[in-house]
């Protein structure tokens, strides 16, 4: 199991984000009360330490579910912090709160393994489910959203996962209460998501440097 | 006979007009077009940093495809730095998205009055206002086009102070240190006030005929895992070679004085793996994933490849790896060329050596041997071209007219093109390489990598010589530079990584047939891809002859012929270009 499971919070943690290279916070801020239990996995899982940004992973995804590569077409996107150079691929987590469910027309409902289904013939294309996922892992394309179906057990995501960052952890309901004022297109709230996620990873890599000797 | 025809985005930065039309029926991708286009429209004799000069990017229909690395985009126009036909290509993320949103080629014409950047998504094109972005740097322009823009998802290429500054071997670079590095490109970028191009698609690239498509892809991909260089070239990427080059004996010691060096192993792969890494990084849909994230005192970033390692540190006579790191990290940041600003120091403190050159007479930087003064300022200096800068962003060949005839005797380039950190010499199909492709003192052309790697069976393959594989020979490297050049041009046409196409050998004409068949559902054959690479040989050879090439221009350095190889593995080792180069010549069917 990576390490990245074993990550835990329980306090209100500020993260600010910036490039030490360039001496400013240009790449993101965010202010989050991480008060809840967090454990940032479920369903598909992603290895920030392992990740190393090539999104292979949108490429398979795109192609298993429409025979063309689009990022727009793939359920599961990379972030890319490239001033910090942080790279994450973010699906649906199947997270406890499922914000999206709150459809109007009563479109989605929960699988056998904690997927969205969507009733293509019932949704209105209202894009409403894809602005209330805080981690902006709702794509869109021609008017439906696309959720992560884990390809019916064997995602192609993990299979061409080239560092096995990867996995699928679908038992796991994990919350993202910590996330809900995330705000945005679904891109920022992916990098938002990615910027307090990967910081013990960041930590990590500065504790061997004193920057700025 | 059409092949496949594009869309061309055609940008007047005078009149702010843009127009999409076709590209040229006979192309295959990017530099296919791009090399035409300029010899089609291009004036002869334009002065390259005007108005009149002409700018292409081009991508092809294989980019942004399930194809393993298949994310290159080439930028050519007349170099800056040549005066001949420049173009140079970047990995990353940004050629895919600009295939994605439905464009082959952008041609940019004209300049504008200030800075602007083009912003396109999908099927909307807009010249937008960039004078908030003038003078940042290139990790700080994309940055802030993300924050602008609101979408950290978006693709962005942009010139860094270095090309603002019209220095003519500033880059055009993507993801922050992903480089279109060579020739000068970005001055040209930079001479019609585009500050950037920023980018977002989602136009599927969708094969004809899937299954074959497929098919060819893993095909590629069996050939890259199964090679024997993969595991090494995961963990280090290029800079792997260094080791290779130190046991053949063609390292650029203290500018070529030595081959030899003491302290390699603070400087080599494994000290800047252990020392600096902190995570791989990849280029798109890439399996290698080759690049790598560093952090250091100074700074952090992706990198260094073998050339800014390597030319940052043994070049300059520096066994101080966090220097070189940092001093990658900065050109990078700053828009220069990392190859041809180390050479330009590493010539500067080899004539400060020699007594040539005195600190004195570079604004008083210290310019011993590895100074770390030297690796820090300078190319500020040159970026801005403050001070001794503006003299240096000329470049080695016109920044020596000024220093004298001693100076110049001392500089490694060909064509006004700076040289690669490895020795020629004792690589004698890249020395040949470096004589005569269309570029000038450069190896990325097309790697001739068989005559590094002893394989007798591989060059019966592919030039039918079996001394085609040993690098000491002269026989053989006519075919294999040829046969280089072609797969170079097949590579920057598909767009395909060519540290996997040609060093490592894993694609070839036949492969390519197949993707190009089976995505674009005709039939096109290996000899058919072949022809196309030979028509475009000779397009960037008729357009260097009409700017003056003469066949005296396909040498090499004066300091590598009049002298063998001083001492180490190689030691005594010279090289015979001419013998070599009218071998090439024969191959081509060209006059001498």
């Amino acid at each position: 199991m990576s390490h990245f499971l074993l990550l835990r919070f329980r306090r209100i943690y500020t993260v600010s984000v910036g490039c030490h290279a360039t001496g400013e916070d240009r790449c993101t801020s965010v202010a989050i009360r991480m008060d809840v239990d967090y454990r940032p996995t479920g369903m598909i899982n992603c290895d920030v330490q392992l990740c190393v940004g090539c999104r292979m992973c949108e490429v398979a995804c795109s192609v298993a579910h429409f025979g063309a590569v689009s990022p727009a077409l793939s359920r599961i996107r990379v972030a890319k912090l490239e001033g910090i150079g942080i790279d994450l691929a973010i699906a649906c987590v199947g997270c406890a709160e499922k914000p999206c469910l709150q459809c109007a027309v009563d479109a989605l409902s929960v699988g056998p393994s904690g997927q969205i289904v969507l009733e293509a013939e019932v949704c209105i294309g209202c894009e409403d489910c894809v602005i209330r996922c805080p981690i902006g892992a709702v794509g869109f394309y021609e008017g439906e959203p696309l959720f992560c179906d884990l390809c019916d057990g064997a995602p192609s995501c993990v299979d061409v996962c080239p560092t096995g960052a990867l996995v699928n952890a679908a038992e796991l309901a994990p919350s993202l209460a910590p996330f809900m004022e995330l705000s945005g297109p679904s891109a920022r709230r992916r990098a938002d998501y990615t910027s307090t996620v990967s910081q013990p990873v960041r930590d990590s890599w500065l504790a061997g440097w004193r920057l700025g000797e | 006979m059409t092949l496949y025809q594009g869309t061309r985005l055609r940008v007047d930065l005078t009149s702010r007009e843009v127009a999409r039309e076709r590209t040229q029926p006979n192309g295959i991708g990017a530099r296919s077009w791009n090399s035409a286009t300029l010899l089609e429209e291009l004036a002869p004799g334009v002065e390259p940093l005007s108005p009149d000069n002409i700018l292409c990017i081009g991508v092809g229909p294989l980019t942004g495809s399930e194809l393993i690395a298949s994310c290159r985009f080439i930028a050519s126009a007349k170099s800056p730095l040549t005066g001949f036909l420049g173009d140079s290509g970047a990995r990353g993320f940004f050629a895919p998205e600009l295939r994605w949103s439905g464009h082959d080629q952008l041609v940019f014409t004209g300049a504008s009055d200030r800075w602007v950047y083009l912003f396109i998504d999908d099927d909307k094109v807009e010249i937008r206002d960039a004078s908030h972005l003038a003078g940042l740097d290139i990790t700080e322009t994309t940055l802030q086009l993300h924050d602008d823009l609101g979408d950290p998802d978006l693709q962005v290429a942009a010139i860094g102070p270095a090309g603002e500054n019209l220095v003519r071997y500033a880059i055009i670079s993507c993801n922050l240190a992903r480089a279109a590095g060579r020739t000068g490109m970005g001055a040209v970028m930079g001479s019609k006030r585009l500050k950037a191009i920023v980018v977002r698609g989602s136009k599927p690239v969708r094969p004809a005929d899937p299954e074959r498509f497929k098919r060819a892809c893993a095909d590629f991909r069996a050939n890259i895992e199964n090679h024997r260089e993969f595991e090494s070239r995961r963990k280090y990427g290029t800079t792997r070679i260094m080791d290779s080059l130190a046991k053949f004996g063609v390292l650029p010691a203290f500018h070529y004085r030595t081959a030899l060096f003491d302290e390699l192993d603070k400087v080599k792969a494994e000290a800047l793996r252990r020392d600096h890494v902190v995570k791989a990084k990849s280029c798109y849909n890439c399996n290698v994933y080759c690049s790598r994230y560093n952090l250091t005192r100074y700074s952090e970033g992706e990198g260094p490849e073998y050339e800014a390692q390597a030319g940052f540190t043994v070049k300059c006579g520096s066994s101080d790896m966090e220097l070189g790191v940092a001093a990658s990290n900065a050109v990078n940041r700053l828009g220069l060329d990392c190859i041809s600003t180390a050479e330009i120091i590493a010539w500067l403190m080899e004539c400060r050596a020699e007594g040539i050159i005195a600190d004195s007479d570079v604004d008083g930087i210290d310019l011993s041997w590895g100074s770390r003064e030297a690796l820090l300022e300078l190319p500020e200096k040159i970026a801005r071209r403050e001070g001794i800068g503006d003299l240096l962003a000329g470049g080695s060949k016109r920044a020596a007219q000024a220093f004298g005839s001693s100076a110049e005797a001392l500089t490694a380039e060909v064509k006004g093109l700076e040289l690669f950190s490895a020795d020629p010499r004792g690589i004698k199909g890249y020395g040949l390489m470096n004589a005569v492709n269309s570029r000038g003192g450069d190896h990325y052309r097309g790697e001739p990598t068989i005559e590094l790697t002893g394989d007798e069976a591989l060059a019966i393959k592919r030039v039918g010589d079996p001394n085609a594989a040993h690098r000491l020979k002269e026989e053989g490297k006519g075919a294999l530079v040829n046969y280089a050049e072609h797969l170079g041009i097949l590579s920057d046409s598909v767009t395909l990584c060519k540290n996997i196409s040609c060093c490592m050998d894993a694609f070839d004409f036949d492969l390519a047939g197949e993707a190009y068949s089976a995505l674009l559902g005709q039939e096109i054959s290996a000899q058919q891809l072949w022809d196309v690479c030979t028509e475009v040989g000779q397009i960037e050879r008729d357009f260097n002859i009409r700017e003056g090439l003469t066949p005296q221009d396909d040498t090499l350095p004066l300091r590598f012929l009049d002298k063998p190889i001083p001492d180490g593995p190689a030691k005594g080792t010279t090289i015979d270009i001419n013998r070599l180069v009218r071998d090439y010549y024969k191959e081509k069917g060209w006059e001498a």
